[in-house]
């Protein structure tokens, strides 16, 4: 069975230019975590908060194992539906203990069932010696990790956490999503997890949803999300893409830097485009060439190219910083991707298979 | 009105949500507080309105309208003048100068607002009236002969007396604008070449703009509900007017008439005063904040100082001086004090008793009743909860006398059980005074954020249990402020009392002014110094939330 299932569901709010939530279906089997990713005002969080029973939905069903919790004819509250949730603010109390916190989920349990559990809960996120601490009195990041014992305690169903980590500094916000992952997974937990950023995503989720304009544009693991976006927008979401025009022929597809020999199926003539990342192109110095180097910039590791193709089109290209070229300097720029690329007709992702040289 | 966000409220959550469904329960709640504040309002407006053509027709041909709206309007004018003037100024001298004792004199000038207008007319009134008073008396021993001294009576007197005891208000907001604004934009200002004088027109002044509005409109509202100070110095207004309608020759008719035109005015003021009310708080403070550098007053030092010490002691140290000096010798003489301690069957501690207890029963209920009205206006705005909310701060523009009138027809009819009992003398104060606990409970709504309820609501807890456990608990601060902003204004309040109590209901405020009525100065004394020194205690915790009171590292 699964923890949740989600089914046409549909959210409109007045003065919106678009519904917040376009007929989304969605399943999440147990003691897996979801990412949903997208930009702001996508419509992820707004799923979630339709989850927890934080909104009526418009149309459309949701069950927690299960159990229908919201339909067109049944709305449960949020506090009868047994789902955890950590928020983008955390929202302690700021009353109450960090042990008061986390007995706050506990209160149909007796008394001293309820402080084992929290202690035990509290060693679980390391904060065992802080549990009389007010929030104000502790660090982003263990304010963090109470909110998260917090929504555990009462040992929800569902776990669904709202950008938590979007208040931390990035350095915390690195070693918290790995705590909490590691933490996520000891308990077994499922949760639904929402982000806007495309490398947490990656990192949290077994599998990501990606939203745009209140639409689920693609569900899959990360690595699926990543190499085989089913739509331009994933693609451009996802990884750093440049996307470069070209036409479908017998060879494959004909571009301004050469034909790529992955064919299509597709009519001859038909436009696509082809999403390439920086490591799928690469140039040489050419004074004939096709291309010329606007920028070089400097990434550590490596140098990334920014190129401008005759076209006016614009490639990034990445080298080695062994190599340096100036600025300036014309060169000739061409595929080198050792796989399959993704291409789009129309913003949809169309199949074929790159043929080896 | 048109805009679909709440912009009259600051919006500290950016992350608020548009909500679609209002809860029904909260909305009833509201529904009905705006509803028991609906009936006083409409009453008096029904009554007015269909009082009877030869009310109007009679006070219309005799001018007796005219009279009474132009003395109205003069008064209120000159007060709120004098009151921008005086707050301004006061607040500008011990915000941005080296004013010696500014510290103590920051307190000093807020303090005024304990002592209710009518108490500093009769000291004022003892100390200037031409014959017997204090100062003229004093004057004409020293000089063997009388000189002549300025009349406390009439127009100038009531406008001086009104100004001195409303100043505050406008000296509070602006003195917390003035400490708020940016060090970094008036200099500004300066970089671009103005000169000290037009940065004070052309950046400090519009900056302060929406808190001296603000003020002033709630000085003009005060002056237009004055019945005490009026009716002392002899200066008729439509307060006095209809107090003396209703309490010497009980015509209805014509006191409706009249209340009717003073709501009107009272809700045009009241209508601009709720327009500006929100933009007087852009004053936030924030991460960037450092104090403006001081202007050095040079040879001008002590003329200020002696202006800003004038102000203070008319408004404070004179009263509180001379009331104290009466009621020592009221203590020292056993036949006033007898007469303090023992007025018929009503005793001192009666009448304290009796302030304390309607003005606290008072506080909590309108605190109560601001809750669902609050909490809807906050959690769900739109144009309906934003017309309950303002709908709900009517009692800003019913003065003492109006909600009296219309109390006393509505309670004989239909409440005959309460009626006769002091219950209407609290409905009134909780009617009046509703507005202060709406706004500080809003306020204090608006600072919480709604995900705390929301984790509330996914860790098990019913709307109720919500709102008694984490809403109530985190914004009780808040709370208690509008409490004792309403318990403050409930102790001081006169004329609805004078009007409403059953017979032997006495308050403090009603045995001063019955006292000092009969010129019995020394015996009311003792009971006007508690009534003061009682109102500095709600006063003082308001004003140390008050961030001018507020020293920041």
């Amino acid at each position: 069975m699964n923890a949740l299932d989600i089914l046409q569901l549909c959210k409109h709010y007045p003065g919106g230019a678009y519904p917040a939530v376009d007929n989304i279906s969605l399943s999440l089997p147990d003691g897996e975590i979801l990412a949903l990713v997208g930009p702001s005002g996508c419509g992820k969080t707004t799923t979630l908060r339709l989850v927890a029973g934080l909104e009526r939905p418009d149309n459309g069903e949701i069950r927690i194992n299960g159990e229908v919790v919201a339909s067109n004819h049944l709305f449960v509250p949020p506090e009868k539906r047994g789902v955890g949730m950590v928020f983008q603010e955390h929202a302690l109390f700021p009353h109450l203990t960090a042990a008061g916190n986390v007995a706050f989920g506990l209160q149909k349990e007796s008394r001293s069932k309820s402080q084992e559990k929290v202690r035990a809960i509290l060693s679980l996120v390391g904060l065992e010696n802080l549990a009389e601490r007010y929030p104000h009195e502790l660090s982003g990041g263990e304010r963090q990790r109470v909110a998260l014992a917090r929504a555990l305690a009462p040992e929800p169903v569902l776990l669904l956490m709202d950008e938590p980590f979007s208040s931390l500094d990035a350095d915390l916000r690195l070693e918290m999503r790995e705590q909490v992952r590691g933490i996520l997974k000891a308990m077994r937990a499922t949760a639904v997890f929402v982000t806007h950023d495309q490398e947490e995503a990656l990192y949290m989720g077994d599998r990501l949803a990606v939203f745009q304009r209140g639409h689920l544009e693609q569900v899959g693991a990360p690595e699926e999300i990543f190499h085989a976006s089913q739509t331009r927008f994933v693609a451009e979401f996802m990884g750093n893409s440049d996307f470069l025009p070209g036409q479908a022929c017998a060879a494959g597809i004909r571009t301004e830097i050469g034909v790529l020999p992955q064919p299509l199926g597709l009519p001859e003539g038909t436009p696509v485009e082809i999403a390439l990342r920086a490591d799928d192109v690469d140039f040489e110095p050419d004074t004939q060439g096709n291309a010329v180097i606007v920028e070089r910039l400097f990434r550590g590791a490596h140098n990334v190219y920014r190129l401008k193709l005759d076209s006016g089109q614009r490639l990034h290209v990445m080298h080695p910083h062994i190599q340096i070229t100036q600025a300036g300097t014309r060169a000739r720029a061409f595929i080198n991707a050792g796989h399959s690329l993704a291409v789009f007709h129309n913003g949809r992702a169309v199949s074929g298979e790159i043929r080896p040289k | 009105m048109g805009r679909p966000c709440n912009n009259e409220s600051m919006q500290i959550f950016t992350s608020q949500r548009p909500r679609t469904a209002i809860s029904p329960r909260l909305l009833a709640a509201a529904g009905l507080v705006a509803l028991f504040v609906a009936i006083p309002f409409g009453y008096i407006i029904i009554r007015a309105t269909t009082g009877g053509m030869e009310v109007w027709v009679r006070l219309l041909v005799s001018d007796r309208l005219r009279d009474l709206l132009l003395n109205t309007l003069i008064l209120m004018t000159v007060v709120t003048t004098g009151a921008l003037l005086t707050g301004v100024g006061m607040a500008w001298l011990t915000e941005r100068t080296d004013l010696p004792g500014r510290n103590i004199f920051r307190w000093l000038l807020a303090l005024p607002l304990v002592i209710p207008a009518y108490i500093g007319a009769i000291v004022h009134l003892a100390l200037l009236r031409s014959r017997g008073g204090m100062i003229p008396q004093a004057l004409a021993s020293i000089f063997g002969e009388a000189v002549p001294t300025p009349s406390p009576l009439g127009l100038w007197g009531a406008a001086f007396i009104l100004t001195l005891f409303t100043y505050p208000y406008v000296y509070l907001l602006s003195g917390a604008a003035f400490r708020n604004m940016h060090a970094s934009m008036e200099e500004a200002a300066r970089s671009f070449g103005r000169n000290s004088w037009q940065t004070f027109w052309q950046v400090t002044l519009p900056a302060l703009r929406p808190g001296l509005a603000a003020g002033a409109l709630l000085v003009a509202l005060d002056t237009l509900a004055e019945y005490g100070t009026v009716a002392l110095l002899r200066y008729e207004t439509f307060s006095s007017a209809i107090f003396a309608q209703l309490y010497g020759r009980f015509d209805r008719s014509s006191a409706a008439v009249l209340s009717g035109v003073l709501v009107a005015l009272a809700v045009l003021i009241l209508w601009a005063e709720i327009r500006v009310h929100g933009r007087a708080r852009f004053t936030q403070m924030d991460s960037g904040w450092r104090p403006a550098a001081l202007l050095p007053l040079g040879k001008w030092k002590w003329a200020a100082f002696l202006l800003v010490l004038g102000v203070s002691s008319a408004s404070l140290l004179v009263p509180v001086s001379v009331l104290t000096f009466w009621s020592v010798s009221a203590l020292l003489d056993p036949q006033a004090l007898a007469a303090v301690f023992r007025s018929g069957s009503q005793g001192f501690g009666n009448f304290a008793w009796n302030s304390l207890w309607s003005s606290s029963l008072a506080a909590l209920l309108a605190v109560a009743l601001s809750i669902p009205v609050a909490l809807l206006a906050v959690r769900y705005p739109g144009h309906l909860s934003r017309f309950i909310s303002r709908f709900c701060q009517v009692g800003y523009a019913l003065p003492g006398v109006v909600i009296a009138l219309s109390l006393t027809a509505l309670g004989s009819q239909y409440l005959p059980f309460m009626y006769g009992t002091p219950l209407m003398v609290i409905m009134a104060y909780v009617l009046r005074h509703m507005p202060q606990a709406v706004r500080a409970s809003q306020a204090a709504l608006e600072r919480l954020s709604p995900t705390l309820e929301e984790a509330a609501r996914t860790l098990g807890r019913s709307s109720l249990q919500t709102l008694f456990q984490v809403t109530i608990p985190l914004v009780l601060p808040g709370l208690l402020a509008g409490g004792a902003l309403v318990f403050l204004t409930s102790l001081k309040e006169l004329p609805a009392t004078l009007l409403l109590r059953p017979a032997g209901f006495d308050t403090l405020a009603v045995r001063v002014w019955v006292w000092a009525d009969e010129g019995f100065y020394a015996q009311a004394a003792p009971a006007a110094l508690l009534l003061v020194l009682v109102s500095a205690i709600p006063l003082s915790f308001l004003l140390r939330r008050e961030q001018i009171f507020n020293e920041r590292s």
